[in-house]
């Protein structure tokens, strides 16, 4: 039996005290190149300004760690990249694992307190597991090689959307050259690794503290094999060892050194990012302090370090851009671009020791590097990129906050600034006198109370399009029939109500949305009521997420929880059932703002309806192109609208009868695009409501037939 | 160096309004009151020169009206201007475009301008006259529906094009400083944002008396106007009429009311 003190690992074996030096010296240098980019990134960092995301760090850490371990984010709709990069991640962290422990024993332990562990059946393991590791790196990597080079996806093409042909910064090609360089390197370093493992084997054959412990390192075991198969002898080996060892170790001490200089360094921005992740971003947007002057984003610098850590976060995997609903329809935008341009941005003017002159620090423009208004105008505000992003980017929050910097500057369609200072005029965008506001009343059988003058349970905001909008009014008139008939106290606002400002926010006209959203809350306040209730998921998130910011905190609902409520509760007594085939498609505001996924299909299927989903659904679901205040703004002729596209997707559906819709603007959008997109007559569009209602049997009830 | 910008609040109409019970004017609670659209295009004319100068120049807006008028005068400080005077005096109340032009003259003698804008018209009187009259008192050049404007500040005239009648534009040289009345499109006025109109606020709007700029309560008002409102009202509906049916139909309802008008 071998002592178990020398079944060690080799290290220094046979080299030359200068040797030695050297190899430390250059480690050195490594670390100090390291440290130095370090240091240069969070003085980078530090040039943005402050950010209050500091609290709850542990519970931020946690999740951080949670994340990573289970690698959720990175595997979502890219099984096979995220796998392959959990390969590579336990490959890398054990391998780091495993080198730092040689470090602290050797370097630090021995030399000062004399303790060592790194022999017998610990070193065994170690050496198992490690070899192991290296074999997942090694694999992961190679995936990505064959992903990167055979399987041409659209998402790893870094043309830009918003340039053309020509242009400098068109192509994006350093990307490509990067990726390779850190592929290659990398995959080099593992298998410099294994063949070294073999050399020194095979070296060392005739020593039995070595030798008869190979299988504890298979794979290097098995290449140690072939090398002797092929008839490398032990002084072969060790000659080659030494070439190859220093080889090893200095692409992997340049590796180590060019972290903070390259993409390499998400490993430490991407676990930031996560780190530092808002579970609400987008939904709640940042409010501007009362004594800052300016609006919105018009340099760099005017970027928290958050966002600028966001930036460096990025790993150009492209799933933003595959979610993109701009980006399908060929519109200047790709959120992966807008989060690059400003990174390197970022990069070239806050890297120096001195800031730029602060007109080179301007985010605004059509030079290299800079963000396009078109680019920014073409977002939907729909959220699909920020909910993708496998490292927590936030990108609509910046887009809107160089939004609010243009529409300061008035830099915006006319179209949009008409409606914005027709909002302003009226308080709805349809340019309405306000005392029309509850027009669509005047139909009913019954009267609604004025929550303003008396208690109500249930406080209905009703929101313009629901208000406002001919066809939607239809709808609305059957939502109050709905409420009536299953006995709910509720009331409206009648004139008082406004726009709730939703897409006023998100157009980046903050002082519009201050006002607004103040007014409505005053105006709520002072009703007496426990909840309140609206069919417009856009008005449902700015209500329940954005007005508690500015005091207004209320319980609010979508209809579509509080109908499945009152079914399940038998206020609601359907007559009826549907056999319609239907797909369901989730507004932005409702799924992904909030949430909302399961109760408008609950009351499908409790309306007997046979729910036949769409390819993207639910929280991938595809924005109908009205966000963002992208209903007031013209979509260029001659291009798809997205909710266009939507229709093509829906229009394969075999047998569909009805696509069901539960946001006002969502039935405007799609019932247009049903028209123009020549689906009409194979299906049709309708809101939840109108189903619910055909189940109901009214009294005093002019039924709306439903024709295929 | 000084322009000065005369704007005024004009009042649009909501929907089934109401006469007053005298027939004078629609009642107040159905007005909705804004900056008139000519106005917009007036001070972001003066705006351009103030910006493209290497000279200092003060813009300065003046309004005559009661205090919501302060809301439209906020709209104008933050879209840049440096000063808002607001002359009111309830003696004023009544004065027709030729009245309104009186005061606006004393407070441009006052002030002392280099250039006086004003809107071509205001879009719910459409007199079209504040601007000439004010020209008038103060007996300085004056040019009508400016389309375009080519000016030096300090220098001594101005070259405009006018817009006159069938598409031709009038290409005049006028002697500053000089009455200007400000037409649609000429310029791309800006968008005053929310924000900026909040901060405005805190800019001071001067409130200016008759007497400040030397006038009495007899120079203005009613009695002092040369025309007077008698009454307002709202003209009995047109003949016209939707013809329904085919379109067949509609073809023989349409030769119908021909030969009938015809009288056939």
């Amino acid at each position: 039996m071998n002592n178990p003190r020398e079944i060690t690992r080799v290290l220094f074996e046979n080299f030359q005290p200068q040797a030695i030096h050297l190899f430390y010296a250059i480690g050195y240098a490594a670390i100090a190149i390291f440290i130095y980019g370090v240091y240069v990134q969070i003085r980078k960092y530090r040039r943005g300004k402050p950010d209050g995301s500091w609290g709850e760090l542990l519970h931020r850490f946690i999740d951080m760690v949670k994340t990573m371990a289970t690698h959720r984010t990175l595997v979502r709709r890219d099984k096979s990249a995220g796998r392959a990069h959990g390969l590579i991640f336990l490959g890398f962290v054990l391998l780091f694992i495993g080198t730092s422990v040689i470090t602290l024993e050797y370097d630090i332990l021995q030399p000062l307190f004399g303790v060592q562990f790194w022999y017998g059946n610990f070193y065994l393991l170690f050496s198992l597991v490690l070899d192991l590791a290296g074999l997942g790196l090694i694999v992961g990597l190679i995936y990505m090689m064959y992903r990167r080079k055979w399987l041409n996806l659209p998402k790893l093409d870094y043309k830009r959307v918003d340039r053309q042909e020509g242009d400098p910064d068109f192509d994006r090609s350093q990307y490509r050259r990067e990726d390779w360089a850190f592929l290659w390197s990398f995959i080099l370093i593992g298998v410099t690794g294994f063949i070294l493992e073999a050399t020194r084997l095979v070296w060392l054959s005739g020593r039995p503290t070595v030798w008869d412990y190979r299988m504890w390192s298979p794979v290097g075991a098995l290449l140690a094999h072939v090398m002797q198969a092929v008839g490398l002898t032990a002084e072969g080996a060790g000659s080659l060892r030494s070439g190859l060892w220093w080889f090893h170790g200095l692409i992997s001490l340049t590796f180590i050194a060019f972290i903070p200089y390259t993409k390499i360094k998400h490993i430490f921005t991407a676990a930031a990012s996560l780190m530092f992740k808002d579970p609400l971003a987008g939904k709640r947007l940042p409010r501007i302090p009362d004594e800052q002057k300016t609006a919105g984003y018009k340099t760099i610098t005017d970027l928290t370090w958050k966002n600028l850590l966001h930036l460096d976060a990025c790993t150009k995997c492209g799933r933003c851009q595959e979610a993109c609903p701009a980006n399908a329809v060929g519109a200047p935008l790709s959120p992966r671009d807008v989060i690059l341009s400003l990174r390197e941005f970022a990069n070239h003017a806050l890297s120096a020791k001195e800031l730029p002159k602060e007109a080179e620090l301007d985010i605004h423009g059509k030079d290299i590097g800079q963000v396009f208004m078109e680019t920014l105008w073409s977002c939907r505000t729909c959220l699909a990129c920020v909910e993708i992003c496998p490292v927590a980017v936030e990108h609509v929050p910046i887009i809107v906050q160089m939004r609010r910097n243009l529409v300061e500057a008035g830099e915006m369609e006319p179209l949009l600034e008409k409606t914005l200072q027709t909002i302003h005029k009226t308080g709805n965008s349809f340019g309405e006198s306000k005392r029309k506001r509850a027009a669509w009343t005047k139909e009913l059988p019954f009267e609604i109370k004025d929550a303003r003058t008396e208690p109500v349970d249930v406080l209905w905001f009703v929101g313009d399009y629901a208000s406002f909008d001919p066809r939607n009014q239809k709808v609305t008139q059957s939502f109050a029939r709905l409420l009536h008939k299953a006995g709910v106290n509720f009331g409206l606002l009648f004139e008082s109500e406004l726009n709730a400002g939703n897409d006023v926010r998100r157009v980046g006209e903050e002082g519009l949305y201050e006002l607004l959203a103040s007014s409505n809350i005053g105006t709520i306040q002072a009703c007496e009521f426990n909840s309140i209730v609206t069919t417009d998921p856009h008005s449902f998130n700015t209500i329940r997420n954005e007005y508690p910011d500015f005091g207004g905190k209320f319980e609010i609902e979508h209809y579509t929880t509080m109908v499945k409520q009152l079914i399940e509760g038998g206020q609601i007594k359907l007559k009826k059932k549907l056999d319609y085939r239907v797909t369901f498609h989730d507004p932005c505001h409702l799924g992904r703002y909030n949430k909302g996924y399961d109760a408008p299909r609950d009351v499908l299927k409790l309306l007997g309806c046979e729910l036949v989903e769409m390819g993207r659904n639910r929280d991938n679901s595809f924005c109908c192109g009205a966000g963002g205040g992208r209903i007031w703004i013209p979509d260029p002729v001659g291009t798809e609208k997205p909710s266009a596209n939507r229709m093509k997707e829906a229009g394969v559906i075999e047998g569909l009868q009805v696509f069901v819709v539960s946001c006002p603007k969502d039935l405007t959008m799609f019932e247009d695009a049903l028209k123009t997109s020549g689906f009409e007559g194979k299906f049709i569009v309708r809101e939840l409501i109108e189903l619910i209602d055909e189940c109901i049997e009214y009294e005093v009830w002019e039924d709306i037939p439903l024709t295929v | 160096m000084k322009i000065l910008v005369a704007v005024k609040q004009v009042a649009t109409l909501d929907e089934d309004f109401e006469i007053r019970a005298n027939g004078s004017d629609v009642e107040e609670d159905f007005l909705l009151y804004d900056l008139n659209e000519w106005d917009d295009f007036s001070l972001e004319e003066a705006m351009k020169i103030k910006e493209s100068s290497d000279v200092e120049i003060e813009v300065v807006v003046v309004s005559i009206g009661p205090d919501r008028v302060d809301e439209s005068l906020r709209k104008c400080l933050a879209k840049g201007a440096d000063r808002a005077i607001r002359v009111w005096d309830d003696a004023i109340e009544g004065s027709d475009a030729i009245a309104i032009g009186r005061i606006l003259a004393a407070v441009a003698q006052k002030e002392a301008p280099d250039m006086v804008f004003a809107g071509v018209q205001s879009s719910d009187q459409a007199y079209a006259s504040t601007g000439i009259s004010t020209a008038a008192y103060l007996d300085w050049p004056h040019a009508a529906v400016v389309a375009d404007l080519q000016y030096k500040p300090g220098s001594g005239s101005a070259v405009i094009r006018r817009e006159l009648e069938g598409g031709m534009l009038q290409e005049v040289e006028i002697n500053c400083p000089a009455v200007l009345t400000i037409q649609l499109g000429i310029n791309k006025p800006r968008y005053a944002s929310l924000r900026g109109i909040k901060q405005a606020a805190a800019k001071p709007i001067e409130e200016v008396s008759l007497a400040d700029v030397g006038l009495t309560g007899a120079d203005v008002g009613a009695d002092s106007s040369m025309s007077r409102v008698r009454r307002m009202y709202i003209p009995a509906k047109g003949r016209a009429q939707m013809i329904e049916g085919t379109i067949a139909e509609q073809a023989a309802r349409l030769i119908q009311i021909i030969n009938e008008f015809k009288g056939a």
